[in-house]
C-alpha cells in the first residue's frame, strides 16, 4: 500500500466560519418559528389575551433572526469578492471545464457511490458550490418575500425596499404562500447538506466537518503546493 | 300590421334584460325575453371545496344577497347528511326575513314605484291635502303638511337645477299614470324615506353575518357564536339590537309600505286583469320551525298549482329526475344529448355556445337561440315562481294567516280572487308576504331567545366538517324561496371536490326563453295582451316586467 | 329645463340652507375626506362654485351588490348624494327611463358634459369571443366602456369586479372577465376594491372627488390610501388574541365563544387591505370577523383562487383540496430522509472495504502532520 501524506490548508477564514454558523442558526430558527407561524399550536385556552404573548414572541424571534440572517447574508455576498480564493464567487458559479467534470465526478460518488478519487478543488467541490449558489438564491427569495410581507407592518426603510414584490406576485397571500413553501427548501437542503458533509468527511477523510469550525482542511500532499 | 319593438336596457331591475315585442292594435301579441350577460359561475365552481361554494354562489347576486348562500349550504348539508342546530336554523330564518323585508320594500319604492308614481306631477301637489291623504291611510308620524312641503321644496329645487339625474327622460306625463298629484307626492316622500330605512333593517345581516351585502354563512350552521356574557360574541346587547331592528322594520312595513301599496293599487285596479301569464305556480317553501327535514313546519309551504286550480296542491320533489329539468333549445348552450333534451340538474351541463348576432346588433334571431338563460320546466310545465306563487300555494294549502291577510287585501281593494293572477296581483302578493314575514320574524326571534335562555347556544354542527368524514361520492339539493321565487342548487361531490354544481334560479323560471315545445315562460306569457299606449314609451311593459322584480344576474349566473 | 345648472351653493340656498350650515357641511365633507382644518376654506370655495358633478354608472358583469352597498351609506346618506351632491345621470339600477330613452340619456350626458363627467364602473368586462358575454342595447360591454371612458374626466372602478375581475374571473374565467384598468388607459382610474366595498368607503371616495375636484391620493394599485393602506389584521380588535396565540380551533368551539383570533380557521385578515376593521359595515355595526367568520380577503386580487377559505394557506394546484405546501414538503422531506438512510446503509456496505483500507493506511502513516483519516 502506498502511503499518502496530508497537508493542512487554511480554507475557511474566520468570517466565513462565523457567517456559516450564524446562518445555520438563523435558518434553523427561521424554519422553526416560520413553521409555527403557519401552524400555531393549540396550547392555550380559557385565558385572556393580556396574560399571553407566545405567538408574538414566536414572530418576534422570526423577525429578529430574519434581520440577522439578512445582514449576515449581505456580508457573505461581500466576502465573495473580498475573501480568500475559497470564499470567492468563482467557486459557486461553475464556469470552467474542470468544474463541470468535477461535478460529474462528485455526482458519481454521491449518487452512484463510486469510489472516491481525490478531487481537484480544495474548498467546496463544484457540485457543493452550485448547491450553495442555489441556496443563496433561495436566501435572496426568502429575504425579498419576507421583507415584502414585513413592509406591511413596518415604517422602516429596509422592508419598504422590498414592497414591490407584493403586487408583482399578485398580493400578500401569494407572497405568503411562496414564502411558506420555500421553508421546505431550507429544511430539505439542511438535511441533505448536513448528511453530505458527514458523508464526504467520512469517505474523503479530509476533515470536512471540522473545517467549518477551525478553518483547516487536509489534503493529499502532492496537491498541496 | 304589427310593429316589433325592443326594450334594452330594461332599467330598475338587476342585470341585463332585453325584451323584443310584437305590437298589434295597441296590444302586445308576442314577446321574447333575453338575458344578455353571462359569467359561468357553474363552471367556476367545479373542482372547488364544497364548503366554499356558498361564498361563490352568494356573489351570483347582491340584490337577493344571502339566498344563494343559504341554498348552497343546504345543498352541501343535504349531500353530506348534516343537520344544523336549531339556533342556526332560526338565525337563517331571520336572515331570510330581513332580506325579504329589505328587498321587497326597495323593489316597491325604488324599482317599481316610478311605473305608477309620476314624480314630476308631485310638484303640483298640495302638501296639506297630501298630509290628509297620508293620515287617512296610516298612523305613520311623518305625515305633517310641513313634512310634505319640505319634500316638495327639495324636489322643486332638484328639478329646477336642470340636472334631473335618475329621473331624467322618464315617462312623466304619460297618460297611463293615474294617481292624483297628492298621492304622487306621498309616494315620492316615501321613496326617500324607504331609501334611508332599508339601510337600517339590513343591520340584522351585519350582526349575524358581519356585513351586508354578502354576509357570511357556514356549512353546518352559522358562523356567529352565542355567548350572552361575552363582548366578542353574539351577546345580550347584540341580540337586543336585533329585536329593536325587527320592531322598527315591522312598523315601517305596517304603516308605510302596506298602506301605500293599497292606496296605489286602488287607482290601478284594471291591472288586476293584465299580465297574468302562465297559469302554473311553483314554490319550494321555506322558513322551517322544526328543522329543515320537517316540511310541514315550513311557514311557506311547498307545492305546485296547475291551471290556477287552487283546490289541489301537487307535491314537489327536487331529487326526482322527471320533475325539474332544464332545456336549452333557445339558449346559448350546448348539451351532449342535443338541443331538445331536458336535464335534471344533477346531470346538468353548462357549456357556453354563443350563436347570436355579432354585436352591435338590432335584433336577436328569436327563432333560434336568443338568451343566456336556460329554460326550466316542472314535469314539462312552464311555472311562475315568486311572491304570487308562494302566496297562492300557501293559500291553497290552507295556511290560516295567509288566507286571512289575502282575503283582507282583496276586500280592501274590492277585487275577486281571480285578480291575483295578474300584474297587480303579483305586486300585491309581494306586499302581503312582506307583512307576513315581518310578523313571523318576531316568532323566529322569540324562538332563538328562548333556546338561548334554556341553555342551548349551539350554532354549528362540526360532525361532518372535515373532508375525511365525507363519502367518496355524494349528491345533494338545497331548496329555498328567494324573494323572487323558488330557488334551488344541486351539487355532486366527488373525491371531496365539487364535480357538478347547478343553479336553477327564480328569474330563470320566469324570464327564460321558450322550451323545445314552443311554450312560453312567465315573462313572455305575461306580456301578451298588455296594452301599449305609445310604442315609443313602453311604460306598460315595465309595469308587468317589474311586477316580477327581474334579476338577470341571478337568472343566468 | 335650465341651461346652466345651479351651483351647489345656489342649490343649497334654494333649499333654505343657511350660509353657516353650508360651511358646516363643507367642513364635514372635509373631515370625511380626511382634510385638515386649515384647508376648509378651499373646500367651501370649491363647493360654492360647482354644478352637481355628472356621474355615469355602468353595469357590466356584476351582481349589483356594489350599488346595493352604495345605497347603504349612512354618512352621507345616499339620497343626499344623489339629489344634492352629484347628478347621477345614468344608472340602470335606479333610473326612471328604460330602453331607447335610457340610451339617449347616456348619449346626452357624455356629449353635454364631455370631459367633465365621472364614469363609475360596476362589474368586469368580458373580452372573450368579441364581447358577446355581456351586451346592453345590442352593444358589447367592451365597446360601451371604451366609448363612455373616452370623454370621462376620471373613472371609478367599483368593487372587486371592476378592479380585479372578481368571481367571474376566477379560474377558469370562462368569459375572459377583465377589470377596467386592463382595458382603459390614459385616464385616471380609482380602484375601490371589495366584494362589495364598504358603503362609506364608496361615499367617501365620491366626497373626496367633489370636495377637491381631484382624485384622492392612490397607492400603487390605484386604491385610495385613505381606505386601503392597512391590513385588516393590523386594525383587527382580535389582534391581541393573535399575538397571545389564542385561536379558534373550529367554529363555535369554546374559543370561538370567547372571540379568539380566527387565523386557524382561515382568516385572510393578515393578507387583506381594507377598512373593515376600522370603518366597519353598515354604519359601524360589525364586520366579518366580529361576527365570527374569518375574512375571506374580498378586496384582494384573485382572492377566489386563494381557497379553500377555511385553511390558512391555499391548496396546492394540481393536488387534492386539502393538500397544502406543507403536506407536499413533508412528503418530500420524508422521501429525502428515507433516501439518506438508504444511502448511508449502502455507503457503509459498499465502502466498507475501501474505508478499511484507508484506515489501515492512516494507521501506518508516518507523516507527523497527518492527523487525517476517518
Ligand atoms: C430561511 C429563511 C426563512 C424561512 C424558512 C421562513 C419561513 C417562514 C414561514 C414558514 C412563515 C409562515 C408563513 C405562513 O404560513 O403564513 C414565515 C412568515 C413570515 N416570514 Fe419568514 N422565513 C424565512 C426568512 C424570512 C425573512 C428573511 C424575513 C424578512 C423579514 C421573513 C419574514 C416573514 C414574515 C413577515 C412572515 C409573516 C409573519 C406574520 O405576518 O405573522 N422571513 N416565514
Ligand atoms: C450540523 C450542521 C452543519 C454542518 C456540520 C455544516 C458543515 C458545513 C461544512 C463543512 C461546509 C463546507 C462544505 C464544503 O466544503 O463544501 C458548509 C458549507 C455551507 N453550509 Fe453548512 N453545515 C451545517 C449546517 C448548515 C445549515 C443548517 C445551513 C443552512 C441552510 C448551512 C449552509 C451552508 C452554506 C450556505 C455553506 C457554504 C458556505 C460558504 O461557502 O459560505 N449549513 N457547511
Ligand atoms: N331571481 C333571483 Fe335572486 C332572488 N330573489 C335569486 O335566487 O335576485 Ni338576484
Ligand atoms: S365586486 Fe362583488 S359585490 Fe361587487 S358586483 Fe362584483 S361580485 Fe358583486
Ligand atoms: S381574526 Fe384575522 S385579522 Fe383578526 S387578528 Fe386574527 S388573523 Fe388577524
Ligand atoms: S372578507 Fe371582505 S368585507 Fe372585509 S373583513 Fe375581509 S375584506
Ligand atoms: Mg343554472
Amino acid at each position: 500500500m502506498e502511503h499518502v501524506s496530508f497537508g493542512r490548508v487554511y480554507v475557511w477564514q474566520l468570517p466565513v466560519r462565523v457567517y456559516h454558523w450564524v446562518n445555520a442558526l438563523c435558518v434553523v430558527a427561521l424554519a422553526c418559528t416560520g413553521y409555527l407561524i403557519g401552524h400555531p399550536f393549540a396550547i392555550q385556552s380559557g385565558t385572556e389575551a393580556y396574560n399571553n404573548y407566545w405567538f408574538g414572541t414566536v414572530r418576534f424571534i422570526h423577525f429578529l433572526s430574519a434581520f440577522l440572517f439578512f445582514f449576515n447574508f449581505l456580508f457573505r455576498i461581500y466576502w465573495g469578492f473580498a475573501g480568500n480564493m475559497f470564499a470567492r464567487w468563482g467557486n459557486f458559479i461553475p464556469h470552467r471545464k474542470e468544474q463541470f467534470t468535477e461535478m460529474a465526478a462528485v455526482l458519481k460518488v454521491d449518487v452512484l457511490l463510486a469510489k472516491i478519487k481525490p478531487l481537484p478543488s480544495i474548498g467546496h467541490n463544484s457540485l457543493a458550490g452550485v448547491t450553495y449558489f442555489i441556496s443563496f438564491l433561495a436566501f435572496l427569495f426568502q429575504s425579498i418575500t419576507g421583507f415584502g410581507m414585513y413592509a406591511a407592518m413596518s415604517k422602516s426603510a429596509l422592508p419598504r425596499l422590498f414592497a414591490w414584490i407584493v403586487p408583482m406576485m399578485g398580493g400578500d397571500f401569494a407572497v405568503r404562500q411562496w414564502h411558506h413553501m420555500m421553508m421546505w427548501f431550507f429544511i430539505i437542503f439542511s438535511i441533505v447538506h448536513v448528511y453530505l458533509v458527514f458523508y464526504h468527511d467520512y469517505v474523503e477523510g479530509r476533515g470536512t466537518i471540522s473545517s467549518m469550525a477551525g478553518g483547516w482542511k487536509f489534503i493529499e500532499h502532492e496537491k498541496n503546493k | 300590421m304589427s310593429t316589433r319593438i325592443v326594450v334594452d336596457p330594461i332599467t330598475r331591475i338587476e342585470g341585463h334584460l332585453r325584451i323584443e315585442a310584437e305590437i298589434k292594435d295597441g296590444k302586445i301579441v308576442d314577446a321574447w325575453s333575453a338575458g344578455t350577460m353571462v359569467r359561468g359561475i357553474e363552471l367556476i365552481l367545479k373542482g372547488r371545496d364544497p364548503r366554499d361554494a356558498w361564498a361563490f354562489t352568494e356573489r351570483v347576486c347582491g340584490v337577493c344577497t344571502t339566498v344563494h348562500a343559504l341554498a348552497s349550504v343546504r345543498t352541501v348539508e343535504d349531500a353530506l347528511g348534516i343537520v344544523v342546530p336549531p339556533n342556526a336554523e332560526m338565525v337563517r330564518n331571520l336572515m331570510f326575513a330581513t332580506l325579504y323585508m329589505q328587498d321587497h320594500v326597495v323593489h316597491f319604492y325604488h324599482l317599481h314605484a316610478l311605473d305608477w308614481v309620476d314624480v314630476v306631477s308631485a310638484l303640483k301637489a298640495d302638501p296639506k291635502k297630501t298630509s290628509e291623504l297620508a293620515q287617512s291611510i296610516s298612523n305613520w308620524p311623518k305625515s305633517s303638511p310641513k313634512y310634505f312641503a319640505d319634500v316638495q321644496k327639495r324636489l322643486t329645487a332638484f328639478v329646477n337645477s336642470g340636472q334631473l339625474g335618475i329621473f331624467a327622460n322618464g315617462y312623466w306625463g304619460h297618460n297611463a299614470y293615474k294617481l292624483p298629484a297628492e298621492a304622487n307626492l306621498m309616494g315620492t316622500a316615501h321613496y326617500l324615506e324607504a331609501l334611508e330605512w332599508q339601510k337600517e333593517i339590513v343591520k340584522i345581516h351585519t350582526i349575524f353575518g358581519g356585513k351586508n351585502p354578502h354576509p357570511n354563512y357556514l356549512v353546518g350552521g352559522m358562523p356567529c357564536s352565542v355567548n350572552i356574557d361575552e363582548v366578542n360574541a353574539l351577546n345580550a346587547d347584540r341580540l337586543a339590537y336585533v329585536g329593536t331592528l325587527l320592531e322598527q322594520a315591522y312598523e315601517f312595513i305596517d304603516q308605510v309600505y302596506i298602506p301605500d301599496l293599497l292606496a296605489v293599487a286602488s287607482f290601478y285596479k284594471e291591472w288586476g286583469a293584465i299580465g297574468g301569464g302562465v297559469s302554473n305556480y311553483l314554490a319550494y317553501g321555506d322558513l322551517p320551525m322544526n328543522g329543515y327535514a320537517d316540511i310541514s313546519s315550513f311557514k311557506f309551504p311547498r307545492g305546485v298549482i296547475l291551471n290556477r286550480d287552487l283546490s289541489t296542491v301537487h307535491a314537489v320533489d327536487g331529487k326526482n329526475a322527471d320533475e325539474v329539468q332544464e332545456f336549452i333549445k333557445h339558449s346559448w348552450y350546448e348539451y351532449a344529448g342535443g338541443d331538445t333534451v331536458g336535464k335534471h340538474p344533477w346531470e346538468g351541463e353548462t357549456k357556453l355556445n354563443y350563436t347570436g348576432p355579432k354585436p352591435p346588433y338590432d335584433h336577436l334571431n328569436v327563432d333560434e337561440k336568443y338568451s343566456w338563460l336556460k329554460t326550466p320546466r316542472w314535469k314539462g310545465h312552464a311555472m311562475e315562481v315568486g311572491p304570487l306563487a308562494r302566496v297562492l300555494v300557501a293559500y291553497a294549502s290552507g295556511k290560516k294567516d295567509v288566507i286571512e291577510l289575502v282575503n283582507a287585501v282583496l276586500k280592501t281593494l274590492d277585487v275577486p280572487v281571480g285578480a291575483l293572477f295578474s300584474t297587480l296581483g303579483r305586486t300585491a302578493a309581494r306586499g302581503i308576504e312582506t307583512k307576513l314575514v315581518a310578523e313571523w320574524s318576531k316568532e323566529f326571534y322569540q324562538t332563538l331567545m328562548s333556546n338561548i335562555k334554556n341553555g342551548d347556544t349551539r350554532m354549528f354542527n362540526k360532525d361532518k366538517w372535515e373532508p375525511e368524514t365525507w363519502p367518496k361520492e355524494a349528491k345533494g339539493v338545497g331548496l329555498t324561496e328567494a324573494p323572487r321565487g323558488a330557488l334551488a342548487h344541486w351539487i355532486v361531490i366527488k373525491d371531496k371536490k365539487i364535480d357538478n354544481y347547478q343553479l336553477v334560479v327564480p328569474t330563470t323560471w320566469n324570464a327564460s326563453p321558450r322550451d323545445p315545445d314552443g311554450q312560453r315562460s312567465a315573462y313572455e306569457a305575461a306580456l301578451i295582451g298588455t296594452p301599449i299606449h305609445d310604442p315609443e314609451q313602453p311604460l306598460e311593459i315595465l309595469r308587468t316586467l317589474h311586477s316580477f322584480d327581474p334579476c338577470l344576474a341571478c337568472a343566468v349566473h | 329645463m335650465n341651461a346652466s345648472p345651479l351651483t351647489l351653493w345656489e342649490h343649497a340656498q334654494s333649499q333654505g340652507v343657511s350660509r353657516r350650515d353650508f360651511i358646516r357641511y363643507c367642513s364635514w365633507l372635509a373631515a370625511a375626506a380626511g382634510i385638515e382644518a386649515s384647508s376648509i376654506g378651499r373646500v367651501v370655495k370649491a363647493m360654492e362654485n360647482k354644478p352637481r358633478l355628472p356621474v355615469v354608472w355602468m353595469h357590466f358583469q356584476e351582481c349589483t351588490c356594489c350599488s346595493e352597498s352604495f345605497i347603504r351609506s349612512s354618512h352621507p346618506v345616499v339620497s343626499d348624494i344623489v339629489l344634492d351632491k352629484i347628478s347621477l345621470d345614468y344608472t340602470e339600477t335606479l333610473m326612471a327611463a328604460s330602453g331607447f330613452q335610457a340610451e339617449k340619456q347616456l348619449h346626452d350626458t357624455i356629449t353635454k358634459y364631455k370631459g367633465e363627467y365621472i364614469l363609475c364602473v360596476e362589474g368586469s368586462i368580458p373580452t372573450g369571443d368579441g364581447g358577446v358575454y355581456c351586451c346592453i342595447g345590442g352593444k358589447s360591454a367592451l365597446d360601451i366602456v371604451k366609448e363612455v371612458a373616452a370623454d370621462a374626466k376620471a373613472i371609478i372602478a367599483w368593487g372587486n369586479c371592476a378592479t380585479h375581475g372578481c368571481v367571474q374571473a376566477a379560474k377558469p374565467n370562462p368569459t375572459s372577465a377583465t377589470p377596467v384598468h386592463k382595458i382603459i388607459s390614459g385616464k385616471p382610474i380609482i380602484n375601490v376594491p371589495g366584494c362589495p366595498p364598504i358603503a362609506e368607503v364608496m361615499a367617501g371616495t365620491i366626497v373626496h372627488l367633489l370636495a377637491f375636484d381631484r382624485i384622492p391620493e392612490l397607492d400603487g394599485l390605484g386604491r385610495p390610501k385613505a381606505f386601503y393602506s392597512r391590513r385588516i389584521h393590523d386594525t383587527c380588535y382580535r389582534r391581541p388574541n393573535y399575538d397571545a396565540g389564542l385561536f379558534v380551533e373550529s367554529f363555535d368551539d369554546e374559543n370561538a365563544k370567547r372571540g379568539y383570533c380566527l387565523y386557524k380557521v382561515g382568516c385572510r385578515g393578515p393578507v387583506t387591505y381594507n377598512a373593515c376593521a376600522v370603518t366597519k359595515w353598515n354604519n359601524g355595526v360589525s364586520y366579518p370577523i366580529q361576527s365570527g367568520h374569518g375574512c375571506i380577503g374580498c378586496s384582494e386580487k384573485d382572492f377566489w383562487d386563494n381557497g379553500p377559505f377555511y385553511q390558512h394557506l391555499a391548496s396546492f394546484p394540481g393536488f387534492g383540496i386539502e393538500t397544502t405546501a406543507d403536506d407536499i414538503g413533508l412528503a418530500v422531506g420524508a422521501v429525502t430522509a428515507i433516501g439518506i438512510a438508504a444511502h448511508a446503509v449502502t455507503t457503509n456496505i459498499k465502502k466498507r472495504k475501501f474505508i478499511q483500507s484507508e484506515i489501515a493506511d492512516s494507521e501506518t502513516a508516518d507523516d507527523l502532520d497527518n492527523k487525517g483519516g476517518a
